[in-house]
């Protein structure tokens, strides 16, 4: 079944056009990747099924127009979305910021907050630390645990190994891969690192200067070394 | 000087109310609120008119005052703040030609003639020897009483650490599902109440007259560019300093009254321009 379809999507920042006619569709429960360079449109993306940036196109959730709704409205449907730069709060404790993310989901806090502790015991164990003096892995893991706070039906996660050490990106690979196959998510994942997003992804689409030059299995993708050609551009 | 320190106590207690309002608004909304002062003007003219005019009670005065502060901040907010959309050079100055209207309006409906506010509560008490009315107890008690009740529902509640979320972080907060818009609005009506009541208190502590708008403007700066954005502790401290600094200054030297206030305002800009209690701003 279709969770998510976007139809010839294009993303404006102004008059600068950062995403050109993206059409891309994902079914439930599954786990895809999109992947391209530094200011391929990767987090436009995201920020644009997210309502945040000006789009024309449009994004379809469980077959209904979402285009056009405020991003709180997308995330009360059941999208949550840990983006590129984490966007905590910095001057709240690491509990605050969670239940800041249980806004749309005030009857599961007790359950979703249980989730996310057996998901990064860390978190309990830092409960009260403020996420300003958090480390980078920390803040990755107040992020996907805020975005899940909400009980989502689909997660949106924006290159989340940026910074990671080799070790921690292959716990993040875990998790991702749980909340997919044990928790039922659907999941997205934006990488610059090709080599992660295929030890996690399902399918993949490679984002070039805002198109969709490519997509297909890791398979389809690494007979025709289109991975390295898109990043060398060979 | 036991005078100084209970009436600097009491002053203070009704200074941190009056600040407060104007915290939220620059924290959260980010704007500085130059019409903050019609608030006070608007929420004592309109006690004054239900109590001393109509003679209602004076819990229909406390009620309508801070009513009338709320849909004013709820007004300014859909009207102005919304409209001019993040442009803060022309949201202050079309807030500050707003508080010169009300002020107009004002002289139109009551006269320019300053008007006293009948004591909410009448009396006096002696405490160790200094003479304190209950008036200025009253408001001071229920000013406090107020802001306790502000940290508790700002640190609490749902919607509390929804409006601390937006003040941090706007982006994180849309995204945990929270509408900043929706937040700012609720934050202009609290500020707008919060004004009114304090506009009550403070022209029992003084006078009504159209111009009362300037003075808790000023004061309400201060507080803020001292105790830094954001900070409910910032705000309480720094009203404390300002008002003994107001009692102990004018029991020495009237006239001075204003300008230790001032001098510590541009003191702190310079040497500490993120306040003495506010955060580097982090991005
Ligand atoms: N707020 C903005 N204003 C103007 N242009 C922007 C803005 N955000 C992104 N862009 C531009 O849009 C294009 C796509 O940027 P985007 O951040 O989506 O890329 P990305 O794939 O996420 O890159 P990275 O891997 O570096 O995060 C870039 O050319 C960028 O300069
Ligand atoms: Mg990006």
């Amino acid at each position: 079944m279709l969770v998510l379809e976007i139809e010839n999507l294009s993303a404006f920042y102004g008059k600068a056009q950062a995403l050109r006619e993206v059409s891309l569709t994902v079914n439930e429960g599954e786990c895809i990747a999109i992947v391209g360079a530094n200011g391929a449109g990767k987090s436009t993306l995201l920020d644009s099924i997210m309502g945040l940036v000006k789009t024309r196109g449009t994004v379809r959730l469980h077959g209904e127009d979402i285009t056009g709704l405020r991003c709180a409205q997308i995330v009360k449907r059941g999208v949550g979305y840990a983006p590129e730069r984490f966007n905590l709060f910095p001057h709240m404790t690491v509990r605050d910021n969670l239940l800041v993310g249980a806004f749309t989901a005030r009857n599961e806090i007790a359950k979703n907050l249980d989730a996310v502790h057996r998901l990064f015991p860390r978190l309990a164990e830092r409960e009260n630390q403020e996420t300003s003096t958090q480390s980078g892995g920390e803040r990755q893991m107040v992020s996907l645990g805020r975005a899940l706070m909400s009980s989502p039906n689909v997660l949106l996660v924006d290159e989340p190994t940026i910074g990671l050490a080799p070790k921690v990106c292959g716990e993040l690979a875990k998790v991702l891969q749980r909340l997919s196959k044990e928790m039922g998510l659907t999941v997205i994942v934006t990488e610059q690192n090709a080599n992660f997003a295929i030890s996690l992804a399902e399918r993949l689409y490679v984002l070039e200067g805002g198109r969709i030059t490519a997509q297909g299995t890791a398979a389809d993708l690494s007979k025709d070394d289109i991975l390295a050609k898109s990043y060398f551009g060979a | 000087m036991t005078q100084i320190l209970i009436q600097g106590m009491l002053l203070s207690g009704l200074y941190a109310l009056i600040a407060m309002g104007f915290m939220l608004i620059f924290s959260i909304g980010r704007t500085l609120n130059l019409a903050y002062g019609a608030y006070l003007l608007v929420g004592g003219y309109v006690y004054f008119w239900l109590c001393q005019q109509m003679g209602l009670p004076q819990i229909v005065g406390f009620a309508g005052a801070v009513t009338a502060g709320v849909l004013m901040g709820l007004l300014k907010h859909r009207l102005i703040v919304k409209t001019l959309n993040g442009d803060h050079v022309a949201i202050e100055i079309s807030t500050l030609i707003l508080a010169v209207v009300l002020q107009a309006g004002v002289v139109l409906l009551f006269g320019d003639s300053s008007k006293i506010l009948l004591p909410i509560v009448p009396g006096v008490v002696t405490v160790a020897g200094a003479q304190v009315t209950f008036n200025i107890l009253t408001a001071t008690l229920i000013s406090w009483a107020v802001i306790i009740g502000l940290y508790l529902y700002i640190s609490r509640t749902h919607t509390g650490r929804a409006m601390q979320a937006v003040s941090m972080d706007a982006k994180g907060a849309a995204l945990s599902g929270v509408d900043p818009d929706r937040i700012n609005l609720i934050t202009w009506g609290i500020s707008g109440g919060l004004g009114a009541l304090g506009g009550v208190f403070f022209a029992s502590y003084t006078q009504l007259y159209p111009g009362m708008w300037v003075a808790p403007l000023i004061i309400s700066v201060a507080v803020v560019i001292v105790g830094g954005i954001g900070s409910i502790l910032g705000t309480l401290v720094v009203a404390h300093i300002v008002g003994f600094m107001e009692v102990g200054v004018s029991s020495w030297s009237p006239e001075l009254r204003g300008v230790f206030t001032m001098i510590l305002i541009v003191a702190v800009l310079v040497l500490r321009p993120q306040g003495l209690f506010g955060r580097e701003e982090t991005h």
